[in-house]
């Protein structure tokens, strides 16, 4: 018997491979939306009422499976906005939502929520020194926390902000079940096509982790650069 | 200048501060003195909205000091603290100029020749380009100096500046700081160098238990305090 079949499995190398372009760029568009939109989840967390929006989205988005909240948006949500449509503006077309722009809505509003943890970390590791020194010079709120805060708590904040980019890489394996293409849904449709299981997991498993790899040691290389000295 | 009246400040239950009235004149340096936990910090840190008074008023050229006059008076008071705090992820240059683009709204060029006038002046024209964390602690107080200077205030407020330094970068500090009292810039220092403070000092501020026992000429309470408290601060200090 044999273990890896290359001769069977090598059509379906460039096949396989394309996935990453889904699952890279999933993961990086929702890293970049999931940061926009800590931020402002961190800048709500500030005032009073905003506060209590804030707290609650976080609580709910990293209370519940993303595989629900993924669902949630793909299959119940365009159902939910065309009834409301309907009932109300009379428009009686289907709304239409790709799996991709699901799956990037899903990941980008789930990190925000992660990502809102990490600079709040971040931000409570800003030198109270610092804030106090900008604050006797006259600086106003706005730019204390533009100039002051934020360039600080991320750049403490930066290897936890990697860390979450790379468990986006990984965790947007789930959008397989959605059916978008990324790695982990081609391995499926390899698996069902040629009944082989083994290597097709065994070469996506290989990208998986040596995308990872380098993920880390450029995460690695550019926290040394950006210390200070 | 700064006119206080009746300042107070409590923590909870406990009276840190207060209540006390005095007055400060333009052009000299008052020095204030005391054992530790005698509400020196606070005093000051009211001066300039840090704190915010119990009770009382702090006057600044007879405008009261509150939230709503505060963004007109602190790039005219500016602050020296104990620990630096200078911003860890800008160089000394941009830590000088910061606050020119942000409050000043000067152009680029008048930021940086401001900038280099002033570190000229503190002896680190050639740290322009470091960041904080590569300079030594007296090296960072007078960078901390130089920053506020840039902004040219009308008053100084040093809070125990040299209280955080290794003993041989003492001196290059106090020396910055009294090449600055003797410009004709106000100051109000709170510092434990006492050599420094008959040095430099027009006036001295004693402060015991919250309260200001004494405030005199400091060739005369050197040479004669007045107040019980002072006079046992001296014999132990001296």
């Amino acid at each position: 018997m044999q273990l890896f079949n290359y001769e069977r499995i090598r059509p379906w190398f460039n096949y396989l491979f394309e996935g990453l372009n889904i699952t890279l760029s999933l993961a990086f568009l929702a890293a970049i939306f999931g940061i926009v939109l800590g931020i402002i989840l961190n800048i709500m967390s500030r005032g009073r009422m905003a506060k209590k929006i804030a707290f609650a989205y976080v609580d709910i988005f990293r209370g519940t499976p993303i595989i629900l909240q993924l669902s949630m948006i793909y299959f119940a949500m365009p159902r939910l906005i065309g009834s409301i449509a309907q009932t109300y503006f009379g428009y009686t077309r289907p709304i239409l939502l790709t799996a991709f722009t699901a799956s990037i809505i899903t990941f980008s509003l789930n990190s925000g929520a992660y990502i809102s943890e990490i600079i709040r970390s971040g931000v409570n590791s800003v030198d109270p020194g610092e804030i106090e020194a900008a604050k006797a010079l006259g600086v106003k709120k706005w730019y204390i926390y533009k100039d002051i805060i934020l360039p600080t708590a991320f750049r403490n904040a930066f290897p936890a902000l990697m860390n979450e980019l790379i468990t986006l890489v990984k965790e947007s394996s789930i959008v397989s079940v959605i059916g978008l293409q990324d790695l982990m849904r081609r391995q499926q449709i390899v698996t069902s096509q040629t009944f082989m299981y083994f290597e097709p997991l065994i070469i996506i498993g290989l990208i998986y982790y040596v995308v990872v790899k380098l993920m880390s040691y450029l995460g690695h290389y550019l926290e040394k650069r950006w210390s200070y000295v | 200048m700064y006119n206080v009246v009746n300042l107070e400040k409590t923590f909870g239950t406990e009276t840190v501060l207060g209540p006390v009235s005095t007055t400060f004149t333009p052009g000299k340096t008052t020095v204030i003195v005391g054992p530790s936990g005698s509400g020196k910090s606070t005093f000051l840190r009211c001066l300039n909205g840090l704190e915010t008074p119990s009770a009382g008023t702090v006057l600044y050229n007879d405008q009261v000091v509150n939230e709503k006059t505060l963004p007109t008076l602190r790039p005219k008071v500016g602050m020296v603290f104990q620990n630096f705090n200078l911003f860890g992820h800008m160089t000394v240059e941009h830590n000088v100029m910061y606050a020119l683009k942000v409050i000043k709204k000067l152009p680029p060029e008048e930021r940086r020749r401001i900038a280099h006038d002033v570190l000229e002046r503190v002896g680190l024209l050639d740290k322009l380009k470091a960041y904080p964390r590569t300079l030594s602690g007296g090296q960072k107080q007078r960078v901390a100096i130089a920053r506020t200077l840039a902004m040219s205030p009308d008053v100084f407020l040093f809070d125990e500046p040299t209280s955080a330094l290794d003993p041989e970068m003492v001196g290059e500090v106090l020396d910055v700081i009294k090449d600055i009292t003797q410009q004709g810039f106000t100051s109000i220092i709170v510092t434990h160098e006492m050599g420094f403070a008959r040095e430099v000092g027009d006036d001295i501020l004693f402060m015991h238990q919250g309260l200001i026992k004494e405030k005199r000429n400091a060739k005369e309470f050197f040479k004669n305090p007045q107040s019980s408290e002072a006079q046992t601060f001296l014999k132990k200090i001296l």
